[in-house]
């Protein structure tokens, strides 16, 4: 059951990756490798608010998509004048600057969270808190799993509520046509930064109900890998439309559990993993570019 | 906003009354170079409430340049723009200082300018293509309040109730469009004449006051062209809405009863002139539609078979007198094609799904004349190879091509002109030339030799496509997709001088819309 509970957990975290991914690549058309950093800053965030100045579950994880959201111009102002190919170099080093700031942003000797020593480098953030909401600790399984389940069905809602308006609707109409976009008084910069602070701060909340989960951060978290399995989700679930990236997160936390029931070696077990995710990536771009369930085919 | 009528009458455009309001914008010593070349040379125009001007010149004079320029789509070198327009006064002077530049609320760009009341259609269209109809204009309403994605979160009603409002609007203009009934239809999926009104309306929506048209009767059949004018003729004269139109060659005559000024452009100087002084001055081209064309092609003796085709499309073929039976070099047999689970090629009846066929002998030309939406475009790129047949056989010479892949069909000789991208873009035209095999190169395009195609004007590009897909030395079949878009006289004259020259050796399908001369 526990086993059932963890995996549900897992998935409920993608589900809100995949989902404010979708708005930036599905819905921008915009491809970006960055978003694995905001959901570190949203762990990071977490974690010290948490455990350095003792705040609750819920500011903390609102403080984590405030400051992510804000960080997002990182990657939404390149956006303003670059596309394509060096949208996505621009955004590769925005992941790069923030993976190298939580590596290295340590001293040794001084205490975790401090000015100098505030994500204590490759050695990460242990002890994180479970979820403290009103003073009820949720320290269960299950109980971290209702939480999860309530913040991805929230930011379902939230995403739903975005996407099926006219904001919605224009992010699609700069997506399809930037320059048609822009003649028609459309101001596609500040579009751009609303989608990217939306996406950010989602991605920050699911950072921090990882965080909380785990009860560890490190770097890894903010690694281009991992953005890299962020992207394989709503490329092989699809985008432009909901169903995709809840399909595409299923998906992708599927491939390592069943790799587990085939008794795989855990000394093989990660390369035939990162071997199939980049199989089903060539596989699905051939075959069905528009994702499993997508609406939106990226060229 | 009113729009006309769902219903439609082809009727030839009449003069319409000089009754222009006042000054709405004032263009001063606008230049322009590119790479040292002077594009733009001190131009100055004023447009008043409710005109309708003509914009024309020669390929590469320039008119897509003002025209970027003025829609913000291109900044001038030097120069000012006046607008008066929604009761505020604004003056863009250039070159634009850094600070203004930079600066998200003083800059020079379309959205800008279509804030002003400035805005554009575009020759290629531009719809959003994975959006329905109703939301290609629904999107275009400007200031929406759902647009900010707090209100659309927080103040769910009154965005609500808005949205209801302006889809309400955009059914309504679709409706007047005579587009009843495919408000969900995908953009991608209506005929080029469909699109263009779309097109208009969304600006129109976006609330358009100046709106610059590029070339929007080009590719349309002779109702479609009708339509279209119709259309702009309610929105200045109901809406007063000003109106500079692009137009190519093949349509000035039509254009000049229904305009008030022509703005004529060569060398970079702009000269203002009436339509009643074009008018004099324009001798049209002598007529050469498909029968005549293929005639002249046939020569002394020949003739010019005409064969009805369903769906309002006729195949004439040019068969020239010889002494003895020529080779049958080209034939299709049987052909269907469907797209999206559409017939296009081929025809259904009780019997069932009867296919296209047709054979091209020695010399022969043939030319395809049919409506927007027919599949002119689909025929000539399922011969090529570049989408898949349903049935079928096409047979080059001796051998069949009909399983080949397109780019061992070309290299037995099927060539194929594009109607539109058929360069590319980032390499020089020289670069072109060389991919294409070309030997001879046309004295029109020797001064070009070392642009980039990008820089190139429309009528320009057209020419190197046409060299390209005219001049390999192992062409075995030339099949040409409109190839007199966005030429000026002159060229239209070199290019069927061309494709002449080149039929008599090889034989060529080329297709044109429907109601062309």
């Amino acid at each position: 059951m526990n086993y059932l509970l963890h995996l549900l957990i897992y998935l409920d975290i993608y589900i809100i990756v995949a989902l404010s991914l979708n708005i930036v690549v599905g819905y921008c058309g915009l491809l970006t490798l960055a978003h694995a950093g905001y959901f570190a800053v949203g762990s990071y965030a977490y974690a010290l608010l948490t455990l350095k100045l003792g705040w609750g579950f819920l500011p903390s994880v609102a403080a984590a998509a405030i400051l992510s959201g804000t960080l997002s111009l990182a990657v939404s102002l390149p956006a303003w004048r670059l596309r394509e190919d060096f949208f996505v170099m621009a955004s590769l080093s925005v992941q790069a600057l923030i993976f190298s700031a939580i590596n290295n942003w340590s001293k040794p000797g001084e205490p975790v969270g401090t000015l100098a020593n505030l994500t204590n480098g490759p050695y990460g953030v242990p002890g994180v808190p479970r979820p403290d909401i009103m003073g009820s600790v949720f320290d269960t399984i299950g109980s971290v799993a209702t939480i999860s389940l309530v913040l991805a069905f929230l930011n379902l809602l939230v995403g739903w509520a975005l996407l099926k308006s006219p904001w919605g609707r224009v992010l699609q109409a700069m997506r399809d046509d930037e320059l048609a976009a822009r003649g028609l008084g459309k101001n596609v910069r500040r579009l751009k930064v609303q989608a990217f602070a939306v996406a950010c701060g989602m991605v920050a909340v699911a950072g921090a109900l990882y965080a909380s989960y785990v009860n560890y951060v490190d770097a890894s978290l903010s690694s281009l890998d991992h953005s890299i399995l962020m992207l394989s989700m709503v490329i092989v679930g699809g985008v432009g439309n909901f169903r995709g990236p809840v399909v595409g997160a299923a998906v992708l936390i599927a491939i390592p559990e069943i790799m587990r029931l085939l008794q795989i070696p855990d000394t093989m077990a990660a390369e035939i993993r990162l071997m199939a995710y980049g199989l089903l990536l060539i596989v699905m771009m051939h075959l069905r570019p528009q994702g499993l369930a997508g609406s939106y085919r990226m060229e | 906003m009113s729009l006309p009528e769902a219903h439609f009458e082809n009727q030839a455009p009449i003069d319409r009354p000089p009754t222009l309001g006042s000054v709405v914008l004032r263009a001063e010593g606008l230049t322009k170079s590119f790479g040292g070349h002077t594009v733009l040379d001190g131009v100055s125009v004023d447009l008043r409430k409710g005109e309708v001007v003509l914009l024309r010149g020669d390929n590469g004079s320039g008119k897509t340049t003002l025209l970027n320029i003025l829609t913000g789509n291109l900044e001038p070198d030097s120069g000012q723009i006046q607008i008066h327009l929604n009761g505020t006064d604004k003056v863009l002077s250039f070159p634009l200082s850094l600070w203004k530049r930079l600066n998200p609320f003083t800059g020079f760009g379309p959205e800008r300018m279509a804030q002003l009341g400035v805005a554009r259609t575009w020759q290629d269209i531009r719809l959003f293509s994975t959006q329905d109809l109703c939301n290609n204009i629904a999107v275009a309403e400007p200031n929406q309040l759902g647009e900010n994605p707090l209100w659309s979160l927080f103040r769910r009603r009154a965005v609500f109730r808005r949205e209801v409002k302006n889809v309400t609007v955009a059914k309504l203009m679709l409706a007047s469009l005579g587009l009843i009934g495919r408000e969900a239809s995908s953009a991608d999926r209506i005929s080029l004449g469909q699109s263009k009104r779309v097109a208009i309306a969304r600006a129109v929506r976006a609330g358009a006051k100046i709106l610059l048209l590029d070339e929007p009767l080009a590719g349309l059949d002779a109702s479609g062209v009708e339509q279209v004018l119709e259309l702009l003729g309610k929105l200045a004269d109901d809406d007063k809405v000003t109106l500079v139109i692009v137009e190519h060659v093949f349509n000035i005559e039509r254009i000049l009863g229904f305009v008030d000024t022509v703005w004529s452009l060569d060398n970079g100087q702009l000269r203002v002139e009436s339509p009643r002084e074009v008018r004099e001055e324009y001798v049209p081209e002598e007529g050469l539609g498909p029968v005549l064309w293929t005639l002249k092609v046939a020569g002394p003796g020949g003739k010019a078979n005409q064969e009805t085709l369903p769906g309002g499309a006729t195949l004439t073929i040019a068969v020239p007198k010889v002494g003895s039976s020529p080779a049958t070099v080209f034939e299709v047999k049987d052909l269907v094609v469907y797209r999206g689970g559409r017939l296009v090629i081929g025809a259904e009846d009780a019997s069932g799904v009867r296919g296209l066929s047709f054979t091209l002998k020695e010399g022969q030309m043939a030319v395809l004349q049919a409506p927007n939406g027919w599949g002119k475009t689909t025929l000539l790129e399922a011969i090529a190879g570049v989408i898949p047949i349903q049935r079928g056989t096409i047979t080059l010479g001796e051998t069949e091509v009909t399983c080949m892949p397109s780019w061992k069909r070309a290299g037995l000789g099927i060539s194929l002109l594009q109607a539109r991208n058929h360069t590319l873009p980032r390499l020089t035209v020289k670069e072109n030339l060389s991919l294409a095999r070309v030997q001879r190169i046309p004295a029109a395009i020797k001064p070009l030799l070392y642009r980039e195609v990008s820089s190139l004007s429309g009528g320009e590009k057209q020419k190197v496509a046409i060299a390209c897909a005219l001049d390999p030395p192992q062409s075995a079949i030339h099949l040409m997709d409109e190839p007199f878009a966005a030429l000026d006289d002159k060229s239209i004259r070199e290019v069927i001088g061309l494709i002449e020259q080149r039929i008599s050796r090889v034989p060529a399908l080329v297709a044109m819309p429907g109601g062309s001369t």
